[in-house]
Formats: structure tokens, sequence, C-alpha cells
């Protein structure tokens, strides 16, 4: 249990207002692009039309000739200093700017730097590029064709196959499909998606050539292991570099690779020695920064004819697109992809990917989710609504049968993952509860009847967050730990430096509640800076829901060192022994005599002022925190929806979220971060897809195709939580930000299935348009 | 892309056939398009400049008579062209056909395959699909309008280029044609 604070302290489960607020409501924010250097100058990326096409040829000689233009950077420029390819979050390599072919469109092809934006947009049109068009390979599972196009002529092995990765027990997996009485298979498809953060990636790199200082302002996620791969890759002392991420406007995965762009702005600058701005638009980012998901899925479930489930079997193609970009720092290929058994208790399973190349843009990364736990909360949702549906078994009966029980916690699944704690029904009843699941059912039952369509869904999923134990998870071999620094001021504020960066999460609010929470100090006295790389201690970031598990665990071990030290200090100036003395609340006072105290702010002064015999003086901490495991939140999500027969138009009628993310530190942060992940779950399943015609011509790349949903499209989302801490993070918690964009994808397309269900539908791809659905009313004739 | 279309003249079926068998007179009645040169009996060099909002694509190509059939007033053609500035490219294989009509005049049925990469192509099926439609519509009346001059005139016409579409509105007309959906 943790000992709620005072209002005025404002510690852990207090609904505290967001502090970085009161500057984004004024519009006073400082991202990227308000950054305006002194002498700055522009880059614009010039990108190929074609999906794949072989360079015959580059002159750049018209737009050299602008004026205001200072340098126009090609890729044969690059690979005279060795920066033409750049390394991948996933062993792989990928162009900066493209040398002999390019391979999706919308690759970078040449980089224009002029005196302002508008010159060098314009200096790029100039720039005469002489492409020999190739043959285009789009469906991934075509990659592997005799007659494919091979894309990568870099590679030694002459195939678009990447990667196959297989885990589990393949022998007692079929075994138990051959004497299972029942079986049920879904093909499902998690579609490439963008999230597309509200600010597009961009960065302003700045040399100076007197210090041989490099500053690069950038849109990172992860501003620490930024420098360090920029000193790897370029060969500038990591000292001489630093990375400044200010406000981030949103980042949900696409800003934690390094983007083409910020390479070619630091080349530019180390050559002109002036400060270079790179920002992308909007369909630059949509089209060659990265993609979520694209992942070809089939699951099998082998049960009893009583609905026992007995083995889960997965086969998965997954499309990388010309680069294999995915942001994976497990040791798996596929990541957390094996986590896709889900809730369930069962013995046997056995999963196997296989990664291709094709002529798309490259990434698969982790779209606000952990390395592909998405897909597979998604693929086993879907899969259990497919075997229920099957048996004719409720869908919430049947997940409650086959549900792990709170007392086999911590549970070993068969694919080799350790959950933490769990209580799936419990989060599953108050979920039905809340929104009335007996009286919608009988709702439904006579709508039927009637010819009038509504369907219920439901995902009672386990989410995979905090990355990560540093045996399983680093990026380029930096381990995924991360840190936390706290320094008390004499009169006993403080402020706190992270290895993470916000990007939108509240972290100048919630880190300095923990802070609260463990000293005492009034969350109001404490403030947060992250993201940069001078000042803050090394960490690997903010995304896979790590900071709370990581960084936040770190700040409350790091406070406890304080607090340890305090004591010591409170020992001294209270004339006894530390034995003597217990902690409440923002002092210490002797056992037994309770008017006996000191405060911590008078600690923390005495800490500069009146220091014990043999003790430093200050009175500050650093703690680098390497979790013993992953968190396992989880929850149940129930979405009821209308379809409107002659548009084909599903409304969502309600939609409940119960969570489960341990120990809450603000619960109005929570419920905002839920409020928004619902919200991208349900443009995702409705609404969003990067897709692509069959000559490899971009079908989303903008937002007239790649839709956002608005107020208008969202509906009201009831929030309510479950509380089942982690047992071994500090302080029970195990992050939320990404549970409602897990979750939430399979409690709307089995709602649309379900409400489907009696005319023979199994399965809908997302996204579920307007267009699909009346195609299935008209195929399955309820509608001419 | 598939993309059919037919229209009436009222002119007799053989002087209908030696213009549309004549790709600088039918060139002259596409807007923005121009025959530069004649390479040999069967091919040309030719370019089209298509600006749709602000994006303008100038293709530079070839043109190719593949069959000529004038026993059944049949003729195939393929046009090729890349963008100058390398950001795309296109091609259009077109079957036209004329039919003599009871009251004398001719039906010109065309059935073309378009094939669009690059920037104009990310606009999606409904913008170049309504694109074609306005520049089908110019087509249909400067055709008309060509073939209704003495012989003279259209051979004059020819050695100019005709009058690039008018940009501005194009992306407009487009834009009204994504939610007018009439066909037009």
């Amino acid at each position: 249990m943790i000992t709620k604070t005072s209002p005025e302290i404002g510690g852990m489960g207090h609904s505290i207002k967001r502090k970085e607020d009161s500057r984004f409501i004024q519009g006073k924010g400082n991202y990227v692009d308000d950054v305006h250097l002194p002498g700055m100058v522009y880059g614009h990326m010039v990108r190929s039309p074609y999906a794949h096409a072989r360079l015959k040829g580059i002159n750049t000689e018209k737009a050299k000739a602008l004026h205001g233009v200072l340098a126009v950077i090609t890729g044969e420029d690059l690979a005279k200093a060795n920066l033409a390819w750049m390394p991948t979050l996933f062993f792989d390599k990928q162009m900066v700017l493209a040398t002999g072919k390019v391979l999706f469109q919308a690759q970078e092809v040449a980089f224009v730097v002029a005196e302002d934006q508008y010159t060098a947009a314009d200096a790029a049109e100039l720039v005469e590029v002489d492409y020999e068009e190739l043959p285009v390979l789009v469906d991934p599972h075509k990659a592997t064709d005799p007659d494919a196009p091979i894309l990568r002529e870099d590679r030694e092995e002459k195939s678009n196959h990447i990667f196959h990765w297989e885990v589990g027990d393949k022998a007692a997996t079929d075994k138990a499909f051959q004497n299972a009485p029942v079986k049920a298979t879904v093909h499902a498809i998690s579609q490439r998606c963008h999230p597309a953060p509200l600010e597009t990636c961009g960065c302003v790199a700045d040399f100076n050539k007197a210090t041989e200082k490099l500053t690069i302002y950038l849109t990172s996620q992860a501003p620490h292991a930024h420098r360090t791969l920029f000193s790897i890759v370029g060969g500038i002392p990591e000292q001489n570099i630093r990375v400044i991420s200010p406000d981030i406007g949103g980042g949900f995965g696409n800003k934690v690779p390094i983007y083409p762009g910020y390479v070619c702005a630091v080349v530019a600058s180390l050559t002109l020695g002036l400060p270079v701005k790179w920002i992308e638009t909007r369909s630059e980012n949509l089209q060659s920064t990265g993609f979520a998901r694209d992942y070809h899925m089939t699951a099998e479930l082998a049960a009893t004819s009583d609905g026992r489930i007995q083995a889960l079997r997965v086969k998965t193609l997954a499309d990388h697109g010309a680069f294999n970009a995915a942001a994976q720092p497990t040791k798996f290929p596929a990541g957390l992809f094996s986590v896709c058994t889900g809730s369930y208790d069962f013995p046997a399973a056995f999963c196997e990917v296989d990664g291709v190349y094709t002529n798309k843009a490259p990434g698969g990364i982790a779209y606000r989710c952990s390395f592909r736990i998405t897909e597979a909360a998604y693929l086993i949702e879907r899969a259990v609504d497919v075997l229920a549906s099957q048996l004719k078994i409720d869908p919430a009966e049947f997940r409650r049968k086959n549900f792990i029980q709170p007392d086999q916690f911590p549970y070993k699944t068969p694919l080799g993952w350790t959950y933490d704690s769990g209580n799936y029904e419990g989060a599953l009843n108050k979920a039905l509860d809340m929104i009335g699941y007996n009286e919608l059912r009988q709702e439904q039952a006579e709508k039927r009847k009637k010819g009038e369509l509504m369907g219920i869904g439901i995902s009672s999923f386990t989410e995979a967050v905090g990355a990560g134990p540093a045996h399983t998870f680093d990026i380029a071999g930096i381990k995924m730990f991360d840190s936390a620094e706290i320094r008390i001021h004499p009169t006993g504020k403080a402020i706190c430096r992270m290895g993470t960066k916000s990007q939108g999460q509240g972290h100048e609010t919630t880190y300095a509640q923990i802070v609260a929470q463990e000293l005492g100090i009034p969350a109001s006295d404490v403030i947060i800076e992250e993201g940069d790389t001078d000042t803050a201690p090394y960490g690997l970031g903010t995304y896979a829901s790590r900071s709370t598990p990581t960084s936040g665990a770190a700040t409350a071990i790091a406070a406890r060192k304080i607090r340890d030290k305090a004591k010591k200090i409170a020992a001294h100036l209270l004339e006894c022994s530390d034995e003597d003395l217990e902690w409440e609340t923002g002092k210490f006072f002797v056992k037994g005599a309770p008017s006996k105290s000191k405060t911590i702010q008078e600690i923390a002064f005495a800490a500069y002022t009146n220091i014990p015999a043999g003790l430093e003086a200050g009175l500050e901490a650093v703690d680098y925190y390497d979790p013993p495991n992953l968190t396992f939140p989880f929850g149940t999500y129930i979405c009821v929806v209308d379809i409107d027969k002659g548009t084909g138009e599903v409304k969502v009628r309600r939609f409940v979220a119960v969570d489960d993310c341990g120990n809450v530190i603000n619960p109005m942060i929570v419920q905002g971060q839920i409020h928004g992940g619902l919200t991208e779950g349900l443009a995702i399943a409705f609404m969003q897809l990067i897709d692509y015609d069959e000559n490899g011509n971009v079908q989303g790349g903008s937002f007239m195709d790649y839709l956002i949903p608005t107020a208008v499209e969202t509906p009201h989302w009831e929030t309510g939580s479950t509380c089942t801490p982690s047992p071994h993070h500090p302080f029970g918690a195990k992050g939320v930000g990404e549970s409602p964009n897990v979750g939430s994808p399979a409690a709307f397309v089995n709602a649309v299935v379900d409400a489907l269900s009696h005319l023979g539908v199994k399965h809908i791809d997302m996204p579920i348009t307007p267009w699909k659905v009346w195609n299935v009313l008209h195929e399955k004739g309820v509608v001419n | 892309m598939r993309i059919e279309k037919t229209f009436q003249v009222k002119e007799p079926l053989d002087k209908v056939w030696d213009f549309l068998s004549d790709p600088r007179k039918v060139a002259a009645c596409v807007p923005g398009a121009k025959i530069t040169e004649q390479i040999d009996e069967k091919t040309y060099k030719g370019a089209i400049s298509v600006k749709v909002g602000p994006s303008v694509t100038d293709y530079k190509g070839e043109v190719t008579i593949l069959r000529l059939d004038p026993v059944n007033y049949e003729i195939e053609i393929l046009g090729k062209g890349q963008d100058v500035r390398g950001r795309g490219s296109a091609s259009m294989k077109m079957t036209g056909k004329l039919t003599a009509l009871a009251d004398g005049g001719v039906e010109v049925t065309s059935v073309s395959e378009l094939n669009v990469v690059g920037i104009l192509a990310q606009m999606g099926a409904r913008v170049i699909n309504e694109v074609s439609n306005i520049m089908f519509g110019e087509f249909t009346k400067n055709f008309q309008a060509r073939l209704a001059q003495p012989s003279d005139a259209a051979e004059n016409a020819t050695e100019a280029a005709s009058t690039p579409i008018r940009a501005g509105s194009l992306a407009w007309q487009a834009a009204k044609g994504v939610f007018r959906r009439d066909g037009t």
C-alpha cells in the first residue's frame, strides 16, 4: 500500500494539474522548429518519385546556380565520407542518400541547403535526376517468389528474405493440434499505419568550427542513445556532441530512429560551419519516416469441446519495406510478439515470423507500444473471439474459462515470458458491470429479430512494458537501464534530471510526484529537466511505456538514497542515533517522541551548513535502474457498436476501458493517456492505412488520405481501473501510456464482427471503413 | 487504371478517320500537349504538361502507333513519358474506334490504360480520374472544333502547341468532381 500524502505535498495518487501545461496552453512551448540561431540556413530533401529505379545520374548544376543556394549534397558526396549508408536499429543498414538505386517512393536522393527554406525548396525542384525504372515489389507475399526482383544489391544474400524466427515447442504444439477436437483459425493483418505525431520530425544541427562542438536540437525520444550513435557513425568525439530534445510534440515511436534528414543536416553544418535546420513536411513524415506494423498473421487455436484452449500456433509475414529499420532492441527479431499467448493459461504454443523486403518506406517502429506487442494482443484477442463464436460460447465466458488465475503469478508463458502479476477476471468483471453486459446482449438479440445490426466486442489484453531488463534489451549494445539524478537545494527545493524524454506524457509532473512521495518535498518545489545530454544522466529514452518502470523506479531509489543520508544528518541535528529515528512523509522524528523531529527542508539546509563529521556536504543522488523484469499491465475493454445498413458506417455507441497499471502516480494523467490511446486505436481500427498501388505509389501520403480522428468521430470514453501492483517495481507501478492503443483495436474489430457474426462473418481486416462494411452487407444479402 | 470514353461528332467517317490517325492532329486537341518531332512513320516525340494544384508535371516522351486498321477504323497508340524534373512517369495505351452512325455522324470510342508513377500518382485514383475526365472533356471540345474547321486551318493548328489546360481551375474542377460524382 502506498501512503497517501497531503494534497499540499502532492505525492502519488493525486490528480495534480500538469506543470508543463501552463506553457503549452499559452503557446509558449519550445519545439525544434522554434529554435532560431544566428546565421541559420535551411535544408530541403529531394525525394524519389519511383519505388524502384536505377539512379543513372544527378545534375545539381541548375540548383547550385540558384541565388541563395549554399550546397547540394548527393549520395555520391556522402559515399566519399563513408556516410552514404547508416545502421538501423535492427542490425540492417539504410541509405542516407541514395546511391546506385532507389528502393521506395519518397526515398532521400539529395539534400539542398539554402539561405531560406523557400529557396531550398525551389532549388530542390531544379535538381535533375535521371532514373531508369525497375520492376516493383509491393506484395510481401511475393517477396520470395523466384521471379521477384532482388531489391537489396548491397547484401551478400541475394534474396528479399530478411529473417526467419521461431519460438516455442513445435512438437508439443503440433501434437496438441492433432488431438484437439476443436480448432479455429484467423488470418488477420495488422495494417501499415503511421503514428503521425502533431509535430513532424526535424532538427537544427549547429557545428561551431571554433570549439569543434556540435549541438543538435532534435525531435528525439532517445537523446542520449542518439548522441552515442552520431558519435559512433560520424566519428565525432562524444564529448563534442550535445543533443538537445526540447519540447516534443508527440513521438509514439516515430521519433526513436535516426533519419537521413538529421544526418544530412549534420553533414551540411559540419561542411558549412553554419546552423542548418531541416523540418519535415507532413507528407514527408507520412511517406518516409518510420511506419508501424504491416504484420500479416495467422493464428490457430486448438481447444477441448467445452472450450479450454490447449495450444496456439502462429505464422506471420512481416513487411519491413526497403530497409529493416524496425525498432527492435530485444534479442528476438519480432520483439515482444511472442507475448501472443495473451491472458490465457494453456500449455503449448509455437510462433514463427518471417521478415521480407519490399519497395516501401522502411520501418516497423513501435507505434505507442513495446515492439510488436500490439500485433500480438490484437491477434490473440481476435483468435479467442473466433474460437468462442465457433463453439457458441459467450466471449466473456470463454475468456473467464481460460484466464491465467491470480494465484498463478508469477506466470511463465509457453513462449518464455514471466508475467509479474495480474487479476484478469477482476478487470473483466468490472468492465462487464460498468457496461451492463447482460442487458446489452438482450438488446442485441431483440435488435437482430428486427434486422438491426449491433455488436459487442471484448478485449482482455495483457501488455508488456518497461524495457527492459538489461539481459534481454539493448540498443547497439547499450543496456536498457534508465536513470534519475536528484539534487536538493539548501532551501529544500529540488531539481531532477532523467535519461528519459517526455513527448507529452507529463513527466514534469509525475516524476515530481514520485519525489514528493518519497521525500515529502511538495511536487510544486521539484523541477524536472530532461532531454539535454550535457546535463541529464545517461538514459535510453521514452517509448515502450518505460519511463515509469525504469526512470520512475530510479527516481524512487535515488530519493531513498537521499533519505538514507538525510537520516544521518537528522540524527546529528537531533543528537541521537540513526536507529532511533523514524520516517514520516517529509520528516524524521525520534521514536516515542514525535515532537523531536526535523523536516526534510531543515535537513537539506543542514546538508550545506551544518554537516556532521565524516559526511560529505550536499544532498543529491543518482540511480541507474535495471528492472529485473518487464511489467505486465492488463485490462478489459468493451466496445458497443451500431452499424448503419444504408452506409456501412460503424458507430461506436459506448466504450468502457478498465485498466490495471498497478499503483498510479497521477490518476488524471493516466486517464488522459487512456483517452489519447483509445482515440489512436479507434483511428487504426476504422480509418488509417498507408497503402501502395501496384507501382509502389504511396496512397496514404497526406492527411487527405490518411485520416486523423477529430472530436466528431471520437466517442465518449468511459474509464475504470483495478489495481494489481507490480511486485518487482519499487513503488508497484507498471506503465500505462500504451495499453489503450495495444488493447483497443481488438475490441473495435470484435464488436463489428460480433454485429455481423450471425451472417457468417468471422473476420474483417482493419481499417474497417464504411465501404468495406457496405460491401460485406451486400455480399451477405442484407441490403441490395 | 482503365478509362473508357465515348463521344460523337457530326462529320463523315473518313474525315474523322483521317484526323484520328494523325497523331499530330490528335495531340493538338489534348490540353497542354504537343508533338515536337516525327521520328518515323509511326513514332513521334512529344510533351505534355499537367498541373494539379501546386504540382506541375512536364512529361516528355514518345508516341508510337502500334496498330492502324483503316478497314475497321481502329487505332492503337502507346504514349510514354518521363517528367523532365524526374518527378515521375506516365504511360497510356489507347485504343480508338470509329463507328458510323445512322444520322451520318460518327461515334468515337476510346479505351485507355493509364499508368502513372510519382508525385501525381500519390493523389490517388479519384483525383487522376477527375483530372482525366476534365482533360478528356477539353479534348472532345477541341476535337470537334478542329474537325469542323477547313482542312488547311487544321493543318496549321498542328504546328502550334495547343493551349495548356487552365492550370488553376483544374485542381478546383477536380475537387468539385470528387464531391459531385456525376461522371462529368
